[in-house]
């Protein structure tokens, strides 16, 4: 067999080890969490785990629930937050803006995609929470539920983490819904502009239709990025553990709980074990939603190919 | 609302919205321009924190920091890329993109790079306590590796689909092996989009927190060896941040200086290497 | 005798109207009268202005990216060209049946109900009576009567054009602009399509931009010739295309005779300059791929 043969039979092989292997990291990390998180699993009962709300690992409370509503609600804080705001931005941008603007946002909007968390962290720090704080302070007496707070609020709190969460979810949801929105064909724009419509009309009645999947796989991206993310909430959010009632109170989310007690893991039983369960719980949620966003986003990129 | 005045309220609405996002980007610059500048100095640039704890108020500087980073974001960005060139190449139609589960392996390292970088940080612990390493550089660099590869892989393989086919069927026509159409042809075309990929993953690898977290510990000097802890930038900030002396202080907020600019730098020097990238392919 | 008396009030009047994709010149000072409930037919070989020209009457042209005009369009004593010009009330007025049928990605029903519902008709049953008549006078009604809520595209191209018909003049237009209508047509559909058009000019004022000279033979009373931007002849169309009085015109017509060809009711006009707007050029569209922010490849 040539020697040109033997090369590219071998490089193809060693090729294909890399990518294999890459890709079977995912069973790996999944596999070695579940592993070391078997113990926990197995020592505690699954409801005292999802339900129990005493997170007190010296004396073998490991009631995950607290961490859960804490991530869930900054999570969907982050979202009521930056849906709105990412989807009217990336219609502008698909739509109405010129093509000088766009090539001056869009640049921008991949810059603060790039942005490392700690940094958001510490603008969250100097910024959002006192911003917080005070409209804790002129919120709060009014007594509106779930804007209720005690006498001094410190600002670090459910809102805040949101606040930030949702700056670093813009470009996700923005760059994806541009995306697809721009992917509309010019000739269905046309027809319905030829027909008097105005623009508006048009992105509301055709181009938000057809875009609609898309931007739900940007959504569901974006839901997973807030999930998962732990620097920037961590340094906002309080971490104390109770179940937030008002956005004013402070939360402990899971990537907040695993990063401050990773120092204590070893010395209590069963508590690397059970933090190591967070973080599988963690990976698993981020995973289905990934999964699933993919899942659309092929479709989608299945139709603009044969489009 | 009649149709015109309704687009006209739909607009403002977008324009203070775009305005909203466009400003937190701003505000974020501002802010960390406002505080870090202040307290830019060569001392700071050049010297490690005396006094002996980090959180000591003795002076000097976050070159502990800067050159942590940079050791721990050099060499997880080398391995990855040794890793991640072959397999991104590899996931191409001549090689695995045909096969039947290139589907799923595709899926596998999307979900990867949507994993968080503090799950990587939590495997990386089991890894070390399972190998006997301490937090340290070594333990930093395996876990950011192990972050970078999928995002690598992704970013490379968006770019390497581009190329169009006719390109590599006139190779292939020629008589030329996979290797030879690859290495010779292929690399051209992708070159600069491959080095926007790993300009990519280096920001990340210098810029996350969570996985050095726990895996690269953190200390006042500069990177003696492999097995001790490193000092990084993020831990850096984070660390001294919250340190109820205004000089501690000072150095968490030049690290965040230090490190916003070294990811706008990358961020431009990606963009500029984009634009020859968009230059040079054939369509 | 009174056919002719009307047709003959109130043309719409072309004046000096030019047009420019950047720095080329597409369509030079061209100056027509088009008479009212007539077919009028604008004949010429592909890519050489007339797309154009309809665009500018609708402003269509307003969303080509590069693209400039002058001159004036007058219709009932406004210039369609104006800058203070109400364009939405001129799209109204104006109607454009595009070359490729393109139905919006919505049922029948709410294709063609798609344009009273924007000028804000709401009632269910007005919409289901206008629906109906329309789909009656593109010669649609029998073949969809059943399927109204099904998706458009699952249409027949043939049908599907007739839709666009049927959604084009649902609006109440006065003009009615055709850019190759059929040329993305199979022969049947062809003449469907040109026997509704036949039926239409009692009501309307038709623009028909055609390179198939046998088309327009059949369908124009009114002819246009434009060649490489430029109005050569115009006038009634048996005067046009048996006494042909410039040489350019005689030339292309006698070409089409001389070269034989059967009439191309099929055919698909080649590739236009014109039918290149700025967004299809959006190079990640082409690609087809979704890029995710921080991998994306700058603009």
């Amino acid at each position: 067999m040539p020697a040109r043969k033997v090369i590219d039979r071998i490089t193809g092989n060693v090729m294909a080890v890399a990518a294999i292997g890459s890709a079977s990291l995912l069973i790996v990390v999944a596999g070695a969490l579940s592993v070391r998180s078997a113990p926990f699993l197995l020592t505690v009962p699954v409801t005292d785990i999802f339900l129990g709300s005493t997170w007190m690992p010296d004396e073998g409370h490991f009631g995950l629930l607290v961490p859960i509503v804490g991530t869930l609600l900054v999570t969907a804080i982050a979202m009521a937050v930056a849906v709105p705001l990412s989807i009217l931005s990336a219609i502008y941008l698909a739509e109405y803006a010129t093509e000088r603007v766009r090539a001056k946002v869009l640049p921008l909007i991949d810059l603060l995609a790039g942005i490392p968390p700690v940094i958001f962290g510490v603008v969250g720090v100097l910024v959002v929470v006192p911003a917080v704080a005070s409209l804790a302070a002129t919120l709060g007496p009014l007594g509106i539920p779930f804007f209720g707070t005690t006498d001094y609020n410190t600002g670090f709190s459910v809102l805040a983490g949101g606040i930030v969460l949702a700056t670093m979810v813009f470009p996700i949801i923005i760059s994806i819904s541009e995306q697809v929105l721009r992917a509309v064909p010019a000739e269905i724009r046309e027809a319905s502009l030829g027909l008097g419509a105005t623009r508006w009309q048009t992105i509301k009645h055709v181009g938000l239709r057809m875009a609609f999947p898309g931007m739900g796989a940007a959504i569901i991206l974006g839901f997973a990025r807030a999930f998962g993310e732990t620097m920037a909430v961590l340094m906002v959010v309080g971490n104390v553990a109770t179940i937030p009632s008002s956005v004013f109170d402070p939360a402990y989310p899971l990537p907040a709980l695993i990063a401050n007690n990773y120092g204590e893991m070893m010395s209590i039983p069963l508590y690397d074990s059970a933090l190591l369960f967070a973080a599988l719980l963690l990976m698993l949620v981020v995973l289905a939603f990934t999964v699933l966003a993919r899942l659309i986003l092929v479709r989608i990129e299945r139709g603009m190919a044969h489009g | 609302m009649d149709r015109v005045t309704e687009e006209r309220a739909m607009k403002g609405l977008m324009i203070a919205a775009l305005t909203i996002v466009v400003g937190s980007l701003i505000a974020i610059i501002g802010v960390v321009v406002w505080k870090g500048l202040p307290s830019l100095s060569i001392e700071m640039l050049t010297e490690t924190p005396r006094g002996g704890y980090y959180t000591s108020t003795g002076g000097g500087g976050i070159l502990n920091a800067i050159v942590g980073s940079l050791y721990l974001a050099f060499g997880s960005t080398l391995i990855a890329l040794v890793i991640s060139v072959p397999a991104a190449f590899a996931l191409q139609d001549e090689y695995l993109g045909r096969t039947r589960y290139a589907g799923r392996l595709r899926l596998a390292l999307d979900v990867l790079w949507g994993t968080p970088s503090i799950v990587y940080g939590a495997f990386g612990f089991i890894v070390m306590l399972y190998l006997g390493i301490r937090a340290s550089l070594l333990g930093g660099i395996i876990v950011l590796t192990l972050l970078q590869i999928p995002i690598m892989i992704r970013a490379m393989e968006e770019v390497i689909r581009m190329v169009p086919r006719e390109i590599k069927e006139a190779s292939a026509v020629l008589g030329a092996t996979r290797w030879e159409t690859t290495t010779r042809v292929v690399v051209h075309q992708v070159a600069p989009g491959i080095i926007t990929a790993v300009l990519l993953a280096f920001g990340r690898g210098i810029g996350d927190a969570a996985s050095v977290l726990f895996t690269a510990g953190y200390t006042d000097s500069l990177p003696g060896s492999l097995f001790e802890p490193v000092a990084s930038l993020p831990l850096a900030v984070f660390f001294q941040l919250g340190m109820p002396y205004p000089e501690v202080q000072a150095r968490a907020y030049t690290a965040a200086l230090i490190l916003l600019v070294i990811v706008l730098l990358l961020s431009l020097a990606s963009r500029a290497l984009a634009k020859r990238f968009r230059k040079n392919i054939l369509r | 005798m009174t056919h002719d008396a009307t047709a003959a009030v109130n043309p719409i009047r072309i004046k000096d109207v030019s047009g420019f994709y950047g720095p080329s010149r597409v369509l030079d000072s061209i100056n027509l009268e088009i008479p009212r409930n007539r077919i009028t037919a604008i004949i010429g070989p592909s890519g050489c202005g007339k797309s154009t020209l309809l665009k500018c009457f609708n402003r269509l042209i307003d969303l080509v990216e590069g693209a400039s005009y002058s001159g004036q369009i007058i219709v009932d004593g406004v210039d369609v060209l104006g800058k203070d010009a109400d364009v939405l009330e001129i799209r109204r007025k104006i109607g454009l049946i595009a070359q490729k049928p393109t139905p919006l990605p919505l049922s029948i029903f709410d294709n063609v109900a798609y344009g009273p519902r924007i000028y804000g008709q709401k009632d269910r049953a007005e919409l289901e009576k206008i629906v109906r008549h329309y789909l009656e006078v593109a010669g649609l009604w029998e073949e969809v009567k059943d399927r109204l809520k099904t998706p458009a595209i699952n249409l027949s191209i043939g049908q599907q054009q007739r839709l666009c018909l049927a959604r084009g003049i649902a609006v109440d237009p006065e003009i009615l602009l055709c850019d190759e209508p059929t040329s993305a047509l199979d022969p049947v559909s062809s003449q469907h399509f040109e026997e509704q058009l036949k039926l239409l000019k009692e009501k309307y004022t038709i623009v028909i931009v055609t390179h198939n000279i046998h088309q327009a033979m059949r369908l124009a009373d009114y002819v246009a010739y434009i060649y490489l931007g430029e109005l050569i002849e115009s006038g009634p169309a048996a005067e046009v295309f048996e006494n042909p009085k410039d040489e350019r015109t005689k030339a292309y017509i006698k070409g089409v005779f001389l070269n034989d060809l059967p009439p191309e009711a099929g055919e698909r006009s080649g590739s236009n300059p014109e039918d290149f707007g700025g967004r299809d050029e959006d190079p990640d569209v082409q690609h087809g791929r979704i890029l995710v922010p921080g991998l994306s490849e700058g603009d």
